[in-house]
């Protein structure tokens, strides 16, 4: 059971590993805050339509099985849409089109024939949860490094006296810019990529070549060697 | 037959459901959403007219890019206008508020509404960005449309969105072109 929520947040992360939401992860990854903000729109979608495609799976028929999916993913989507204009405006207005088109990121769509269609409630539920958490986590660390190093900031949600945003002396004066176009969403996604299949290539070897301990010295052995030095 | 009426059936009472699901949820949202539009126009408005006051609005009926004006009053004498434009950005419709004078000079501006990339044409919401077209608008200064028109660092500032900023300079460029042309 716990192996259902911790899958999409390491084994089979969706976006570095299943691949899968590149869109809008390129595109939103610009700020840390617009990352939060996708990220808890996306946990909320996949929550909600992974919960009620488990309930409705014996009834909805299947030939319209995907019509029916995407009914139900874009009803989420759009009371995500709407509460967030009117009670997060400005998480609204920074994420912009991407809210609405969390309706075809394959990310929820792939989770609801893939698995809440064939799977309990309860797995469905965990399978959201950690899903979720995945993308979240995935969108921060590409946005973290975009933001830091393609405009020098970190921002995030403002409150009281402070703005929202960090500055980090130095990278805020001269930034990397190319890192807070879409061609750097494509080079830290590469860089990321090819980091987490390294990765996995040194566990894949790691379980296919255990490290052996050197082999202690048998007893008789020793004994007659200390032996051999006192005489 | 029966399993095509069943299975039309169940689809549309799938979407009767999230049909009505999300008329109640509009219900809640619907008049949070419309206040927050009036605070954020009347907000626009006193920040675009410091010291001045603007009348009711006129709507604009034959322009496709100055939908309303609204009269900037000064002591109740008419001195300029505020003007709603419409321009048409990279994710669709970009909505902007902006302040002229009598000479077409504008004076301040606002993007109100926009569907762009967040981190690219979304920069076009700060008040750095407009101020790039503060001071012309008139005859001999024309509102830049062109990246070539822009002193280098502004330049710099638009690169990645140009579509946003022909949009947000295009609606600005006619709404100076309307007030030079006695508002037609």
């Amino acid at each position: 059971m716990v192996n259902e929520l911790t899958k999409g947040i390491f084994k089979e992360n969706p976006i570095f590993i299943i691949m899968l939401g590149l869109c809008p992860t390129l595109a939103v990854s610009t700020q840390v805050v617009n990352a939060l903000g996708m990220g808890a729109g996306v946990i909320f979608v996949l929550l909600g339509s992974n919960i009620f495609i488990s309930l409705l799976k014996d009834f909805i028929p299947e030939k319209v099985r995907i019509p029916a999916y995407i009914v139900i993913i874009a009803s989420f989507v759009t009371v995500v849409d709407l509460v967030m204009q009117a009670f997060a405006p400005s998480v609204s207005k920074n994420l912009g089109v991407f809210v609405k088109l969390i309706v075809v990121n394959c990310i929820i769509l792939g989770r609801a024939e893939a698995f809440a269609s064939k799977r309990s409630l309860s797995e469905s539920l965990l399978d959201a949860v950690g899903m979720g958490i995945g993308f979240t986590l995935g969108l921060l660390l590409i946005s973290l490094i975009r933001e830091v190093f393609g405009s020098g900031t970190i921002t995030l949600f403002p409150f009281g006296g402070f703005d929202g945003v960090i500055r980090i002396p130095g990278l805020a004066t001269q930034p990397a810019r190319v890192l807070a176009l879409s061609s750097g969403a494509l080079l830290i996604m590469g860089y990321l990529k090819a980091f987490f299949n390294w990765m996995e290539l040194r566990r894949e070897e790691a379980r296919r070549w255990p490290a052996v301990p050197l082999a202690a010295p048998a007893k008789s052995e020793t004994a007659s060697s200390s032996a051999r030095s006192a005489s | 037959m029966r399993t095509i009426l069943i299975t039309g059936v169940k689809l549309f009472a799938i979407c009767a459901v999230a049909a009505l699901a999300l008329g109640a949820v509009n219900t809640v949202t619907e008049p949070r959403i419309a206040q927050y539009k009036i605070e954020q126009l009347r907000q626009a408005l006193a920040e675009l007219t410091p010291g001045a006051t603007t009348g009711e609005p006129m709507e604009v009926p034959v322009n496709p890019t100055v939908v309303t004006r609204y009269p900037v009053l000064e002591d109740g004498k008419e001195v300029g206008s505020v003007l709603d434009l419409v321009g048409t950005g990279y994710g669709g419709d970009l909505r902007i508020l902006a302040r002229y004078a009598e000479s077409g000079e504008i004076l301040a501006a606002r993007l109100m509404e926009d569907e762009e990339t967040p981190g690219l044409g979304k920069k076009a919401e700060t008040p750095e960005y407009m101020k790039m077209y503060v001071g012309t608008g008139t005859a001999g200064d024309p509102v830049p449309v062109r990246k070539d028109m822009l002193p280098a660092r502004e330049a710099d500032a638009v690169t990645g969105a140009t579509i946003t900023f022909l949009g947000v300079s295009k609606a600005l460029a006619e709404g100076s072109r309307f007030v030079r042309q006695g508002r037609q």
